[in-house]
């Protein structure tokens, strides 16, 4: 299935409902059972996956919505770190976790996740996880001699996952690290553990960076300025970063720098729950490509839509669908 | 207490600490039942179900009769309702207590009791008309000081705002420096760093915090001053004509922007994650604000009905100069257009100040059933406020707070994400307090006073990113205000 010029995707997350987040919390008061949540998953993911459709998208993800938060999900599944299951008030709390050994190579069981996906949509598809330098951050680390080397063998468990998910039929992998923005020092040995990821893997990889998303709000503040030329090491096809919230200027990094990525332009704020008319997402894109030509081009919101409510976020999807469509038509294609 | 024929025992609930006024007050109300009980001006059944409050109310000036009784309808196959008797210890005259528990039994549950002019139908507290005097007194707060003499800062338990501390100020801006300078070492200080004061009162908080910032600037000389842009935001533009002088010695760096303190974000979208430090001083307590009550794992809404007693309404005409039956009419237009209601300012202004000293809030309790409607601020349910609640006692009267919340909620937002909100007020910061102590409403002046749910703030703050912590104002002894202070949650 080909896709069209400036293909239009989501970068993981769809609109979390108030009665999904209670019902979540009411399973970890044991007050549901683990196999209604399951069926109470299933239906949302497809619902989110028709939203989708609907709204026009050509690349679909699963909406992320069987995930507590963008690290717990990863966590309690990586064998050999210990996780305080009495350390979250809400669902969307961090786990109190920590690394007391050495993580050995095994499944995290990701696969199931993306079969439901590819079963239940005719579209592309786009599978997302959280990655090691995000994680790494996250976990007490009482094991390795730094963060590096914990990070390097999330990296390696989460290679093998990747590998299995292409062979499930993958073709679109993201990678999310917005903890990178947060600790911009670590940025060296950040760009070595993703490649360490990406090894072998044979599908597309996008690397999202972000200023972060916890609770609909930035955890940082600053340029994208301190990725480069650093992240030109990674290997990586794509980076996918925020550019409605923050502005376009540093699309000029870009350009600034030989940037050989394809970049997922995000065109649409997921902080603000006013809606951009289509109008506006045209404009921005425009902006992009004064930088780099359509054909490297991807059109995404800025982060996920966790926090924004299922009627805005439909709303800023359809707006971003319809904004792509004009430039498409001002390009002939 | 068990009554004679063995119906179930009334609760007597002691909500204050005054040790003088709490025995002879108790002594005298146990009297006071029995007595009415002997004398079957008490029903066994209501007797049984009676729930008494001996309150002390430490405003001198409250919506309070000396004895109110308030009885729930009866919910259709609910129990019958509990009758709950709030007594204020303070206004009840030495060996009166059984003449107005008498009357008071006597009056409950009638649609529309003799002796008071309705100044309204009943409705939630923050809908009442108690509101619209308490925003006539900040938009024409010149002419209430004018015909008292003294500014409403002297109206405060401390005769000052605790606001205008020079070391809490200091600290204050220690703290702030401290954080300019870390972001400076990082790269990350902004060109322009963004300051909100929500409720800037007399403008001298500001002053004096502009003052010793610069100071402080200039001893480390991080020349971080320039930078700051200080945005001075409150609703009234009186207040905010009235607050330049305290800052005029940093005026170019000074914004005076009318805004809703209910919703900052609607003014102040431009600034969207981008103030580092928003500041409030005693503005939760003046907001908007409902109480409730649960029971029985039900929530009751308070619903009030503004009156004034129908001598001191006769008294108050006659010294407007008005037909008593224009009273309510002329109150009205007094909440419309001021005190220019009257031809003669002056008695325009003593009308004001006595029809709100005179005003009482007659109560009655309604269930969520019955409020279809109702909802509750942002950042809280139904659902989550049944959880809430199911952690605390029972027969609980509290504060919603949907004012703070709502201000709360709607500033979030503008916060950078190394900002931070500070808020000095009067906080319950556990929802079991309310049953040791009255927390409001009362009148401070011409405004309304009530202690903020700091409990709720907790919860629709975790909720929202971020956790909070209450300190004690330590600057001045005896102090009831804290300080509120967030912290970014990961």
């Amino acid at each position: 299935m080909k896709l069209p010029i400036l293909p239009t995707t989501m970068v993981g997350s769809y609109s979390m409902p108030g009665w999904l987040e209670r019902l979540k919390t009411e399973y970890f008061a044991r007050r549901i059972s683990r196999h209604d949540l399951d069926e109470i998953h299933d239906t949302v993911v497809k619902a989110a996956i028709k939203d989708q459709e609907v709204a026009g998208l050509d690349i679909v993800t699963d909406g992320e919505l069987r995930r507590d938060n963008m690290i717990d999900y990863f966590i309690e599944r990586l064998p050999g770190i210990q996780i305080d299951r009495s350390s979250k008030k809400f669902y969307y709390d961090f786990y109190d976790s920590e690394v007391i050994g050495k993580i050995p190579m095994a499944s995290i069981g990701l696969v199931e996740d993306f079969k439901f996906l590819l079963a239940n949509t005719d579209k592309q598809t786009k599978f997302c996880i959280t990655g090691p330098h995000s994680l790494t951050k996250r976990v007490r680390n009482k094991h390795y001699p730094s963060e590096e080397a914990l990070a390097t063998d999330i990296a390696r468990v989460l290679n093998l996952e990747l590998k299995e998910l292409v062979k499930a039929g993958a073709t679109y992998i993201q990678i999310d690290e917005p903890y990178y923005s947060g600790f911009p020092e670590d940025l060296a040995w950040g760009v070595t553990v993703t490649n360490v990821l990406v090894d072998g893997v044979k599908a597309k990889t996008a690397l999202h960076i972000c200023y972060g998303n916890r609770y609909g709000k930035p955890s940082w503040e600053g340029t994208y300025r301190y990725l480069f030329p650093r992240i030109l090491d990674a290997k990586v096809d794509q980076l996918t970063l925020e550019f409605a919230r923050r502005g376009g200027e540093d699309l000029e990094l870009f350009q600034e720098f030989k940037a050989p990525f394809e970049l997922g332009v995000g065109v649409v704020d997921v902080k603000d729950q006013a809606i951009e008319t289509p109008d506006i997402v045209a404009e921005r894109i425009r902006k992009a490509l004064k930088v780099l030509p359509a054909e490297r081009i991807f059109i995404l919101p800025d982060c996920g839509l966790f926090h924004l409510s299922r009627d805005v976020a439909f709303a800023k999807l359809r707006a971003m669908v319809q904004g792509t469509h004009i430039v498409r038509k001002e390009l002939g294609r | 207490m068990r009554a004679p024929n063995g119906w179930a025992p009334m609760i007597l609930h002691l909500n204050h600490t005054r040790r003088d006024a709490a025995l002879a007050g108790t002594e005298e109300t146990v009297a006071a039942v029995l007595a009415l009980l002997e004398e079957k001006h008490l029903d066994p059944g209501d007797f049984a179900r009676l729930q008494i409050h001996l309150d002390w109310l430490q405003y001198k000036q409250n919506f309070r009769e000396a004895i109110t009784v308030t009885q729930e309808a009866r919910a259709e196959g609910g129990g019958v309702p509990v009758m709950e008797v709030r007594i204020d210890s303070r206004q009840v005259p030495a060996g009166g207590m059984r003449d107005c528990l008498e009357r008071a039994i006597e009056l409950r549950g009638k649609a529309a009791q003799s002796g008071r002019l309705y100044l309204e139908e009943f409705k939630p507290f923050r809908s009442s008309i108690a509101w619209q005097f308490n925003r006539l007194y900040w938009q024409r707060l010149k002419d209430w000081e004018q015909a008292t003499g003294k500014g409403y800062e002297t109206a405060l338990p401390g005769g000052a705002s605790d606001g205008h501390h020079p070391q809490a100020i200091a600290d204050s801006v220690d703290e702030f420096w401290k954080l300019l300078n870390d972001l400076d070492n990082k790269g990350h200080l902004p060109a322009e760093v963004f300051l909100l004061e929500i409720g800037v009162g007399t403008g001298t908080r500001a002053g004096l915090w502009l003052h010793r910032f610069f100071e402080v600037d200039r001893e480390h000389g991080t020349n971080y001053y320039p930078r700051l842009r200080f945005l001075l935001g409150d609703y009234s533009l009186a207040t905010l004509e009235r607050c330049r002088p305290p800052v005029e010695h940093h005026i170019d760096l000074c914004s005076f922007i009318a805004l809703d303190a209910l919703d900052p974000i609607k003014t102040l979208s431009f600034l969207r994650h981008k103030i580092l430090h928003v500041h409030s001083t005693n503005m939760y307590d003046n907001l908007p604000d409902e109480e409730l009550v649960w029971r029985d794992n039900r929530i009751y809404w308070v619903h009030v009905r503004a009156y004034l007693p129908a001598a001191e309404a006769l008294g108050i005409a006659a010294a407007a100069e008005i037909p008593a039956s224009e009273l309510t009419k002329v109150i009205g237009r007094l909440l419309d257009i001021g005190p220019e209601c009257l031809a003669d300012r002056s008695r325009g202004v003593a009308l004001w100040q006595d029809a709100w000293k005179a005003m009482r809030l007659e109560e009655r309790l309604v269930g969520m059933e019955e409020l279809p409607d109702i909802s509750f601020p942002a950042g809280l349910s139904l659902p989550q406020m049944e959880d809430i609640l199911r952690e605390a006692p029972n027969d609980l009267r509290f504060h919603l707070s949907p004012g703070a919340l709502d201000s709360f909620r709607n500033t979030l937002p503008l916060l950078h994400p190394r900002g931070y909100l500070e808020v000095q007020d009067i906080f319950v910061n556990d929802l079991a307090e309310y049953n040791m102590g009255f927390h409001g409403p009362g009148k401070l002046d011409g405004s309304i006073v009530n202690w903020v749910n700091g409990a709720l703030l907790r919860e629709v703050a975790e909720r929202a990113g971020y956790n909070l912590h209450f300190a004690p104002f330590r600057y001045r002894a005896g102090s009831k205000t804290s300080v509120l202070h967030t912290t970014r949650r990961e």
